[in-house]
């Protein structure tokens, strides 16, 4: 997977994945890039270089994949990359016995990258809901040439 | 667990035995932490079990384990205030006179808190049955702790007898007393005839005992025993006069000319201090007046002091404090007390107290360096708070005279003095807080409130007298000095300094109080502040590029912040007058350029007026030094700025003085008016433009200054004409750098722009300015939705942000609707209407936008939908409920992941917001059937608003989920909705099908049992509605509820029960069985009466059940009895009016009284 990762990074290069934006305008609940990883914000306070400096921003942000906490500190003038954060969703239509899940796209194709979420929970309600023949829709996150499934919902069918 | 039977005799003494031993274990394993649960279970089957007064006077009188009687005691307390409405008259009585005869034998042994408690028990049952003793009961209870106190029976007995009378008086007391589960009405009888019959003589009692070991104490040189007895009666007169007098003022307060003798009865004023007037009424003059009372507790005091420096007597000594507390009570002694003819005693009684207290703080460099040097500050401070508690009764004339008598000097000049000191001291020990000058400071600057504040309301021109002046002026300039100071030094310190905006407020309160003084003195403190700012800002350009200017640019900082508090108030959203002070004073200027207010009002419009030069800028105009200049300008503009004759100026006899027009005349429209607001709007554009990422200055800038601005309108009709407020506009629409504010200044902004549209000289013209100022906005959002490639371009990180600011500044643009501009506002909202929709779509993952998305939604419903005509009300309508639908279809059922807990709460917190905004959608739409400006007539046909919220309560309800009720704003919006529609609606909640009813009832079951009395009040006017609603209905032959009301059989054969006879049976175990407060009680009424009207032969078989389960026959007959009383006394009859209502709340009032305590009891 490692591999294929990496493919897909250097064959994306010419497109911007990251767009600046001034510091002071990053709320919390928005995306920042911190050393290197896409972010949400979920925490930001300004402060000031001595009473009459300028101000600048604290970032505390959680890495939307791994879920690392970490914090950044910018002049509020100066510009942040902002991650490029996709959302997709797709319908289930497979679930492989190595764990590897079947997406079907807009296009008609199917994408076969993917594995079940890590998360117990999630991923047993997958196997349930599809199992039980209902119609999964799988919602999946992505980032700087990373992926992640985010959500799941049912919208009914089933027997 | 404890059987405590009455009827036993000396055959169950094992029992006793064992019931103590079982006390006492588990007392001491609480102590020691062993099985703590099991110990307490055992205490509180104690505290429950039927009758255990004969256990527990056991324990009280055997027990050699103080916490085992502790508890007894309370268990006496808790099961006497539940059984108290079945207990003999004998058995009350004697339990009060146990508990009292208990705390007087034991009253030499230790373990003083078991006595607390005991002698607090004794209180609480006088109390309880305070209304049924006779006068000559009561009598019984009072000669034995006359007695006591009357010192015939010991030192012990006498204290422990004041001890309880301290109880009492704090029992009786509305904000001490405990709850009894009794309506509001008996304590307020209670307190009523404590006030009317014993309060006075429980203090002549306190003053006999005080004054009986007065002697002793004084010759005394050492502790001696004397002194306990003393400070508890010091301590009683001093609770006693805490007393909230209400009863014994003759005739209503208006009818006392309180001004004519110099003293003032303002108390409403709003001040941080706990100087309580005390007012007790014309009866008390010869306790506490025309008696020695004053000069025997002055001496007390005198001979105390001297006896500081023995062993067992010091400054802080309990019965010094008590002593000091109580002179300073009673210098706030006011009101009938004094004869109202009499202001000379009034005089003589504070200058008595004012001369006793003279040796606290005068003078006052001595005493605050001995306590620089060791000495406890707590006698200087208090003194400080005699001086406020006799600022607050009187006016400043008789403040300043008292002093005369004795002194070369008035008392201002003393108060000026002191205060002068604590500021020096203060400024020496800037670095350590929490000194004894801090506390001094506080209480004598609110002195200074008190009596300048009362100045200010009398007229402006009563001005303090001319020493008084000076020491006024002499005193603001070295407040103003040194607050310069500590600028100056803080400057560098680079403190964590996150409240860069709040700091301007968190000094308002200090700096409002030092602008009154500064404004006692006017002639001087001006003149002299605007010299301080030129010699600031000479320096400033002095030292430009050579010298660093932090620190001066933080004392221009402070002196504009003390400088906008001295010109202008805080209008708070009224109109700001010019203070009187400033109106009244400089009578010899006749021209305006001369006005010293002029001359610094232009001085400090020219100083920031050099913002505007990049150089100036980058190198004196720090974003702090800015923010302070915004705020001073918008304060400033605020009070001065183009008034409007008679308007600004309020009326007084002042009209015709000269310098007082000039003052006026100069910033208005035909002088410097025009040419001083164009360079604010200049100003305001440099602060958005040039100071990037400077949140707070820009919050500032958008909130404060330019929304200040055109909030008045005749400012408007200047704005639209100056130059600089057209490049501003222009900006707006088209400038990227405004699109880098923060979207609460964007959306400010874009509210201000078009509130400025009201000065076009037409309604047309007005909507024509909006339509042009948010073109811009509207097409780039429908672009954007029209693009083929929405999907993918939306997801792009700066589309996200531009669709974020096109969507703040539509909201604001919508909080802005006004009629003149309603119709321009309209029309931006329906050109959105399919873009909204749209990007509600595509955004679904990105919950920042949808929230923006439902906001603008909800803010521009309520702009709009009180002028909407038929076919628009229909066309918003529908919309709604397509974003509704759009939205639900998003959220039901998705379930988010995420590793991080972090960002699974945002997410929550994020649905949370969301659902909020959609409830408040709804009540918008709801407002249309209240208000409706429309030109249709009622006879139109339109929409059922009523039946279009039901389906939007219908779509969003399955979202709303019990855990999400528990956001407490959530919680109160979802249920004041529901609530508003069941009392308004009823007939269409019947119409909805059974999963959406079920759905709406069973969140007001869940909001039934909410701690918040807010929520339940609501749940149960929506049952009484509901209820109300079925009884009328069905009364008139109609189905009312029909089906829901009915109960039905379910597929697996079990009859479900009908939704009224549910709440019935819900409501009636809330009411009996659980905790509450009694005010719910009547709301509860309110739903219980329809309810019973609804289910008669439930309420029966449930009325029987609960006798059957009664197991004391004694027991049985007083429910049956209670229930026959509760449905059939005071005339109730079956019609649901507003005498029945109020009836049966009485009914239900005195049912609970008379079974809730035993029905309580396991």
């Amino acid at each position: 997977m490692s591999d294929e990762e990496h493919h897909f990074e250097s064959s994306d290069a010419g497109a911007s994945k990251t767009y600046p934006q001034q510091a002071g305008n990053i709320r919390k609940g928005g995306h920042i890039v911190i050393k290197g990883r896409p972010c949400k914000v979920v925490e930001v306070s300004t402060s000031k270089t001595g009473k009459h400096g300028h101000a600048k921003c604290h970032f505390v942000a959680i890495d939307i994949f791994t879920a690392k906490k970490l914090e950044d500190i910018v002049p509020s003038s100066h510009n942040c990359d902002v991650p490029h954060v996709n959302r997709i969703d797709y319908q289930l239509i497979d679930i492989s016995e190595d764990g590897f899940v079947s997406l079907l796209t807009d296009s008609g194709g199917t994408k076969d990258d993917l594995k079940l979420p890590t998360d117990d929970n999630l991923s047993a309600l997958m196997k349930s809901g599809f199992e039980e023949g209902k119609d999964v829709v799988v919602s999946v996150m992505s980032s700087m040439g990373e992926e992640q499934i985010c959500a799941v919902k049912e919208v009914g069918g089933g027997k | 667990m404890f059987n405590g039977t009455v009827g036993g005799g000396a055959e169950d003494l094992p029992q006793l035995q064992s019931t103590m031993r079982a006390i006492e274990l588990a007392c001491s394993y609480i102590q020691i932490n062993t099985n703590p649960a099991a110990a307490e279970a055992t205490i509180l089957s104690l505290h429950q079990s039927p009758q255990p007064y004969k256990a527990c006077r056991f324990i009280l009188e055997n027990s050699q384990v103080a916490a085992a009687r502790f508890q007894a005691a309370a268990a006496i307390k808790e099961a006497a205030i539940r059984e108290w409405s079945f207990l003999s008259t004998e058995d009350k009585g004697g339990l009060i006179s146990f508990c009292l005869g208990y705390v007087m034998q034991h009253a030499n042994s230790a373990d003083a808190y078991v006595f607390s408690k005991v002698s607090s028990v004794a209180a609480q049952l006088m109390k309880r049955g305070w209304l049924e003793f006779t006068p000559a009961e009561k009598e019984v209870f009072f000669y034995q702790i006359n007695q006591a106190i009357l010192g015939s029976r010991g030192l012990d007995v006498q204290f422990i007898g004041i001890h309880f009378l301290e109880s009492l008086v704090s029992e009786f007391s509305p904000s001490t007393s405990s709850a009894m589960s009794l309506p509001r009405e008996f304590h307020e009888n209670c307190r009523k005839s404590l006030e009317q019959n014993y309060l006075k003589t429980f203090y002549s009692w306190a003053q006999d005992a005080a004054l009986s070991v007065t002697n002793k104490i004084v010759e005394s040189n050492s502790d001696v025993p004397e002194v306990k007895v003393c400070n508890a009666a010091l301590r009683l007169m001093h609770q006693i006069l805490n007393w909230e007098f209400r009863y014994s003022k003759g005739g209503t307060k208006g009818s006392i000319n309180v001004f004519s003798d110099g003293i003032r009865s303002d108390t409403a004023s709003a001040r941080k201090t706990e100087a309580v007037i005390v007012q007790p009424g014309a009866s008390w003059c010869d306790v506490l007046v025309s008696s020695s009372h004053v000069g025997w507790l002055i001496n007390l005091y005198s001979s105390l002091r001297q006896k500081f420096a023995l062993e067992g007597y010091w400054l802080d000594c309990p019965v010094a404090v008590s002593a000091r507390k109580l002179i300073v009570q009673l210098c706030s002694l006011a009101g009938e007390v004094f004869p109202s003819n009499n202001a000379q005693m009034r005089e003589q009684h504070l200058l008595l107290l004012l001369s006793g207290v003279l040796p606290w703080i005068d003078p006052p460099d001595v005493i605050s360096k001995e306590i620089e040097e060791g000495r406890s500050g707590s006698e200087m401070i208090d003194g400080c708070r005699a001086l406020l508690s006799i600022a607050t009764v009187t006016t400043p004339d008789v403040f300043d005279r008292l002093l005369r008598s004795i002194r070369p000097f008035g008392t201002l000049t003393l108060l000026s003095l002191l205060m002068g000191e604590v500021v020096k001291v203060l400024l020496a020990n800037s670095n350590d807080e929490e000194t004894w000058s801090y506390e001094a400071r506080d209480i004598l600057l609110d002195t200074w409130t008190t009596l300048l504040t009362s100045m200010d309301g009398s007229g402006g021109n009563a001005w303090l007298p001319p020493e008084g002046m000076h020491a006024a002026a002499s005193l603001f300039s070295l407040i103003a000095e040194s607050e310069l100071k500590l600028a100056s030094a803080s400057a560098t310190t680079d403190e964590d300094d996150s409240d860069c905006l709040a700091s301007v407020s968190a000094m308002d309160e200090r700096l409002g109080s030092y602008a009154l003084i500064a404004r006692a003195a006017v002639d001087a403190t001006v003149p002299f502040l605007t010299k301080l700012f030129s010699d600031r800002v000479a320096r400033l350009h002095q030292g430009r590029g050579t010298v660093d200017p932090t620190e001066t640019l933080e004392e221009v900082y402070s002196l504009l912040l003390i400088i906008g508090h001295v010109l202008a108030d805080e209008g708070e959203g009224e109109t700001a007058l010019v203070p009187d002070a400033l109106q009244s004073h400089f009578v010899d200027v006749v021209e305006a350029g001369n006005h010293p207010v002029v001359l610094l009002s232009s001085s400090i419009v020219k100083f920031a007026e050099q913002c505007l030069d990049a150089n100036m800028r980058s190198s004196i105009f720090s974003p702090r030094l800015m923010e302070a200049v915004i705020w001073f300008l918008a304060r400033w503009s605020f009070t001065y700025l183009m008034l409007v004759e008679n308007c600004n100026l309020g009326s007084n006899q002042l009209q015709s003085l000269p310098s007082r027009a000039c003052l006026f005349t100069f910033f208005n429209e035909h002088n410097q008016g025009k040419f001083v607001l164009d360079i604010i709007v200049r100003i305001s554009l440099t602060s958005l433009m040039s100071y990037p990422g400077e949140k707070d200055l820009q919050e500032l800038t958008c909130h404060q200054l330019l929304h200040a601005l055109v909030r008045r309108r005749n400012i408007c009709f200047h704005l639209l004409s100056l130059d600089s407020w057209r490049n501003l506009a222009n900006a707006f629409a088209n400038d990227k750098s405004l699109f880098l504010l923060n979207g609460v200044s964007q959306r400010s902004l874009a509210q201000t722009l078009v509130l400025s549209a009201y000065g076009m000289r037409s309604s047309n013209a007005s909507n024509q300015y909006v339509k042009d100022l948010m073109a811009h906005m509207t097409s780039s959002l429908v672009d954007l939705a029209n693009n083929s490639d929405l999907k993918n371009l939306a997801q792009q990180p700066e589309i996200i942000m531009l669709v974020s600011c096109v969507l703040e500044r539509l909201r604001g643009a919508a909080s802005a609707t006004e009629p003149r501009t309603q119709r321009a506002i309209y029309e931006m909202g329906l050109s959105v209407m399919n873009p909204v929709l749209r990007l509600l779509e595509v955004y679904k993952h990105e919950s920042a936008v949808i929230y923006l998305l439902l906001k603008f939604v909800v803010d521009w419903v309520d702009g709009q939908i009180s002028y909407l005509e038929a076919h628009e009300t229909t066309g918003v309508v529908n919309f709604c409920m397509s974003l509704l639908q759009i939205y639900s279809s998003h959220n039901i059922g998705k379930i988010s992941l995420s590793l991080s807990s972090t960002l699974l709460n945002e997410a929550k917190t994020e649905k949370y917001k969301d659902l909020r905004a959609l409830l408040q959608l709804l009540s918008h739409l709801c407002s249309k059937d209240m208000v409706d400006f429309s030109s249709d007539s009622i006879e139109t046909q339109s929409t059922n608003i009523s039946q279009v919220v039901f389906f939007g309560l219908h779509i969003i309800t399955p979202l709303i989920t019990l855990e999400l009720l528990k956001y407490p704003k959530l919680c109160f919006d979802y249920f004041s909705l529901i609530s508003h529609m069941l009392e308004v609606y009823p007939e269409t909640l019947a119409q909805l099908n059974s999963d959406a009813f079920n759905h709406v009832l069973t969140t007001v079951d869940f909001g039934l049992h909410q701690q918040d009395v807010d929520i339940v009040t609501m749940c149960l006017r929506a049952l009484k509605a509901l209820a109300s609603y079925h009884y009328k209905e069905t009364k008139d032959g109609n189905t009312g509820l029909g089906s829901h009301a009915a109960g039905h059989t379910d597929p697996n054969g079990v009859f479900r029960e009908g939704i009224l006879s549910r709440f019935l049976r819900t409501l009636l175990q809330f009411l009996l069985f659980e905790d509450y407060s009694t005010d719910l009680v009547s709301t509860a009424a309110d739903a219980l009466f329809p309810l019973i009207l609804c289910e008669p032969n439930l309420y029966q078989g449930l009325g029987n059940e609960l006798i059957e389960k009664q197991g004391n026959p004694n027991f049985k007959t007083r429910l049956a009895n209670a229930l026959q009383v509760l449905t059939t006394s005071n005339q109730l009859s079956s019609s649901l009016d507003r005498l029945n209502y109020q009836r049966f709340r009485k009914n239900l009032n005195n049912f609970l009284i008379e079974v809730r305590g035993f029905l309580k009891t396991k």
